[in-house]
């Protein structure tokens, strides 16, 4: 589904991708650990060029990303993405953050956004805070809200970078667990994150990155009881 | 205590012979002698109108630039062609702008680009040499009103597949607007005693018409006339405003 070949990735001197081959298939759940600044959120913010990679291409359900005649806009509304610091508009309603989006590009009527965005906050519990704005909500339940306003779009792939790492530990939970009811249902998924029980629980495939590189990958009972490269034990050492 | 009422008979009589009197005497010939207050009516609406097209012409020149300078610097290292030459416009044009004097981009704005406009557009010329200028300085104002959003805001929009006009209109420009108000609603007040100059190319505003009635009553009220007109209109101006401000930041803490 996502095929990223040869991505290197600057910024001015500092090299953080360094020739990354890497490909996602649908229904897959991809976790992808590291220590920090090895160029994790990078990968996955080239995934949907929202940083442009420096060279390499970027394929996306066959399209190339980094085609400058591509439409991105176009591709990205399949690609949904949830932030660390959820980055929801706080000047708009719980409601509207879900409907902007596929409302104003057209993809659902106001009705059927409003519908839809009732329904998925009715998934997470949250439909009586349709109508009040994010600042009046828990971190984990604004993260909840980011993950549906994501999904409001239908992607076919759902990006996560470290979506529990702004969170009080006692909201963590509540997060993991849309995560994961999220991939029982087969969505197609990739997950940066230090939350090591749920790589194991969710994970079809573990990644380590190091210095811009993918240094190891596993299913996840393979990669955390046999792992290989001394980098990668070091890191499993410290975090387990 | 009959002193007492005697004393301020006496006072009040040399307070309305020696002060009140020639004060009134002086606004009488200042002001209503001959029907002068005309002349001030028409400098009142004259400059009301210049401040207000100005404003217009101003903010959205403002926006554009700041808008065309933001996507510049946030596109990038090769940002497209078109842009680098928006980009090199808008920067030409605050340079200019804010590095030359307003009566002289007023003049070279009347007398050179509108070689030929007759006198009574002369106002219209003004207001948009005003505007002109105003851009400038809103631009700035905007610019940092936009850069004061967390970049998180438009990744988020882009993310959703929100094209970059879109998620600057609907994501970035409301949530500015609150950190903008207060610096653009200063700058609209500085602007109304700008057009101060507009004299220069014969527009009857406020100081031209104090100017006008001193050459018929020489002395110094007619100017200070002018200058209590223009400090009425500031506070009128800064109560209006405020009184949005503070509403707009009511609605806000919903
Ligand atoms: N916009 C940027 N400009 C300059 N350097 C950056 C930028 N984004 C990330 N970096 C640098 O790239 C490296 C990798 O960052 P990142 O991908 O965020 O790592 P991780 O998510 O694994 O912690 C870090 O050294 C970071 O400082
Ligand atoms: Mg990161």
């Amino acid at each position: 589904m996502i095929v990223a070949s040869n991505l290197c990735k600057s910024f001015g001197e500092l090299q953080v991708l360094r020739d990354i081959n890497e490909e996602i298939h649908t229904g897959e759940k991809v976790v992808v650990v590291g220590p920090s600044g090895s160029g994790k959120s990078t990968f996955l913010r080239c995934l949907n060029l929202l940083e442009q990679p420096t060279s390499g291409q970027i394929f996306f359900e066959g399209q190339d990303l980094t085609d400058p005649k591509t439409d991105c806009n176009r591709l990205r509304q399949k690609m949904g993405m949830v932030f660390q610091q959820f980055n929801l508009f706080p000047h708009l309603t719980v409601r509207r953050n879900i409907t902007l989006a596929p409302t104003t590009l057209g993809l659902q009527t106001a009705e059927e956004a409003d519908e839809n965005a009732m329904r998925l906050l009715t998934r997470i519990g949250l439909a009586d805070k349709a109508d009040v704005f994010p600042r009046k909500l828990s971190g984990g339940q604004q993260q909840r809200v980011a993950i549906v306003r994501a999904l409001a779009m239908n992607p076919d792939v759902m990006l996560f970078d470290e979506p529990t790492s702004a969170l009080d530990p006692e909201m963590v939970g509540e997060v993991l667990d849309v995560m994961k009811e999220l991939a029982r249902e087969g969505m197609t998924m990739v997950v940066v994150t230090h939350e090591m029980g749920f790589a194991k629980e969710v994970g079809t495939r573990v990644l380590f990155m190091d210095e811009g590189e993918i240094l190891e990958q596993a299913p996840p009972e393979e990669f955390f009881s046999n792992p290989k490269h001394p980098r990668l034990r070091d890191f499993l050492a410290k975090v387990l | 205590m009959a002193w007492l009422t005697s004393l301020w008979e006496a006072v009040w009589h040399w307070l309305s012979t020696a002060i009140f009197a020639p004060i009134w005497q002086e606004i009488y010939k200042t002001v209503i002698e001959a029907g002068r207050w005309r002349f001030y009516v028409q400098g009142i609406g004259n400059t009301l109108l210049m401040a207000a097209v100005a404003c217009l012409i101003g903010v959205a020149i403002g926006l554009l630039i700041a808008v065309v300078k933001v996507v510049h610097a946030s596109s990038g290292e090769k940002p497209k062609g078109w842009l680098r030459i928006l980009n090199w416009f808008a920067n030409f044009y605050t340079t200019i702008i804010r590095g030359t004097p307003m009566v002289l981009q007023l003049l070279i704005i009347f007398f050179i680009v509108f070689a030929a406009a007759p006198f009574h557009m002369a106002i219209y010329v003004a207001a948009l040499a005003f505007g002109l200028n105003s851009g400038a300085y809103v631009s700035e104002i905007i610019r940092a009103g936009i850069l004061s959003i967390d970049r998180g805001q438009v990744e988020a929009g882009r993310s959703l597949g929100l094209s970059s006009a879109q998620t600057m209109r609907l994501i970035v420009l409301p949530q500015a607007v609150k950190n903008i108000l207060p610096a653009l609603f200063n700058e609209f007040i500085s602007l109304l005693k700008e057009t101060s100059v507009a004299g220069w190319i014969s527009v009857v505003d406020v100081t031209k018409a104090g100017d006008l009635i001193r050459t018929r009553v020489p002395n110094f009220s007619p100017l200070l006339v002018s200058a209590a007109i223009y400090l009425a209109m500031v506070l009128g101006l800064t109560r209006l405003l405020k009184g949005i401000e503070r509403r707009l930041s009511q609605s806000d803490r919903r």
